[in-house]
């Protein structure tokens, strides 16, 4: 038998992929976001409905998301309408219409072959499959943001405009875009833009209040009974609203804690294992993190490396491409090139993993400047070497 | 008819991988069945004509599939699972 003790009853209820039965302060949301869809449990293939949801870090986006999609297949079932909620992730797919769309047809064909044709051809075989499987679907593409980035306005248009060219089948894809701001649409065309911003949900930043909900919800679910001290919880709520109301934030410094009173043999939580937590949680989406491609993640990893010898606060792009090479030589992986590792830190800086500017005067020549505001670089090392298997 | 069918090891092949896997493209057909993408076609075709196998249309990309609803296709795949054990 196991001497070892711990304040956790199931930690999986605190993991960023989990999701809860109900979304504490979200259920008004959550019911325009039903209403909105209501046509497709009531007169499915009537129309097809587009809906932005907005919000901040850490403000349940794509909880929301998820969870109606649960809720709505389950409507669709009851009644025996064949919909489907696909929940899709702009930024893993690179941004790329096509691999969305295979992402979505490969549900329905999973040997469908991966080449051999443009993103316009995929989605007329997307509707060509919902056709004939007599399928609906509402397609939800969570940090839409990346699409825009990387495709322009043209993806959005296609997606819109795809049920117009079908005026007179049924309509069968609905599409929820899920961001973090709606500056990105500025880009956009005026008609895309209209058609887009016609139902939206904002979602405000959590209060300390909210958040001390949320945290106690998931206590509950997470934690062994008395585990963690009010005054904990309290200090964490404080620290999460600080964050820009960022309940991923408070959750993940809620599991660190525990973990920090693991380690110290504690029987509770108590604000002193918060503030050891809050010191090396960085504040950005560790799921950003954990979604990158493997290179950028041999990239982030040099970079860590770098950082945790040096005292200056930015490192030239020579530099980190030098360290990366380093990375890839110790995984006996092929280094790539400048250019895609120039893409690579762009897509850092879109997600708030680093900060990159032009060098300005005091250096010869012209280069990118890369700092890692604010993660840890040790603690950065330390997950990359452990998700590399380099540990 | 059937010795016409059965006499080639690329169509027992092909028959084989549509029984196990499903549903697949004829590049994947002939990559997975060790066949160039032509003789893999020409084996489809014949193996359609007897109404052992389906295909559907998504554009250029053609999709093969056993066709359940033939009583020959049926038995070829009762047998394959049986020697597969």
């Amino acid at each position: 038998m196991s001497s070892y003790f711990t304040v956790f009853k199931d930690e999986s209820k605190l993991d960023i992929n989990y999701l809860p039965t109900r979304l504490s302060h979200r259920d008004q949301q959550l019911n325009l976001l039903t209403r909105f869809f209501q046509f497709a449990i009531e007169s499915p293939g009537q129309m097809a409905q587009r809906v932005l949801i907005v919000g901040k870090v850490g403000t349940g986006k794509t909880a929301l998301a998820k969870l109606f999609g649960l809720k709505i297949m389950q409507m669709a079932q009851e009644k025996r309408i064949n919909l489907r909620y696909v929940h899709v992730n702009c930024r893993e797919h690179r941004g790329s219409l096509f691999m969305m769309l295979q992402r979505v047809i490969l549900d329905f064909y999973p040997h469908f072959p991966k080449r051999g044709y443009s993103s316009e051809e995929l989605l007329q075989m997307l509707m060509q499959v919902l056709d004939e499987q007599n399928v609906f679907v509402i397609l939800a593409l969570d940090e839409l943001e990346a699409l825009i980035e990387n495709e322009g306005a043209d993806a959005l248009y296609k997606l819109t405009r795809v049920n117009e060219s079908r005026l007179k089948s049924v309509q069968r894809l609905s599409l929820i875009g899920v961001l973090r701001r709606l500056e990105p649409l500025s880009s956009l065309d005026e008609s895309t833009k209209s058609t887009l911003q016609r139902n939206i949900i904002l979602l405000q930043d959590y209060s300390k209040s909210q958040l001390t909900d949320i945290l106690t919800t998931r206590v509950t679910l997470a934690f062994k009974s008395g585990a963690v001290l009010d005054d904990a919880l309290d200090l964490i709520a404080e620290l999460a609203e600080k964050e820009g109301g960022n309940a991923r934030y408070g959750i993940e410094l809620l599991w660190r804690a525990g973990k920090y009173a693991d380690a110290s043999a504690a029987s509770e939580v108590s604000p002193e294992c918060v503030r050891h937590a809050s010191s090396s949680v960085y504040p950005v989406q560790k799921d950003a993190v954990l979604s990158l491609g493997l290179h950028e993640q041999l990239f982030l990893l040099g970079l860590a490396r770098r950082f945790k010898r040096s005292k200056e606060a930015y490192l030239t792009m020579g530099e980190a491409e030098e360290a990366y090479r380093v990375v890839c030589e110790e995984c006996g992986e092929k280094p790539r090139r400048h250019t895609q590792l120039w893409k690579y830190v762009n897509n850092l800086t879109a997600v708030d993993v680093v900060k990159s500017k032009v060098s300005s005067n005091g250096l010869r020549g012209k280069t990118t400047l890369i700092g890692l505001p604010s993660i840890s670089a040790v603690e950065l090392e330390r997950e990359l070497s452990k998700r590399l298997g380099l540990q | 008819m059937v010795e016409e069918i059965f006499s080639s090891k690329g169509r027992v092949k092909i028959l084989r991988l549509l029984v196990e896997i499903g549903e697949l493209n004829i590049s994947e057909i002939a990559r997975r069945a060790g066949l160039n993408y032509a003789t893999a076609n020409q084996h489809l075709d014949i193996l359609e004509k007897a109404g052992l196998v389906l295909h559907k249309s998504f554009g250029r990309i053609r999709i093969y599939r056993l066709n359940e609803g033939n009583a020959y296709a049926t038995a070829v795949k009762t047998l394959i699972e049986g020697w597969q054990q």
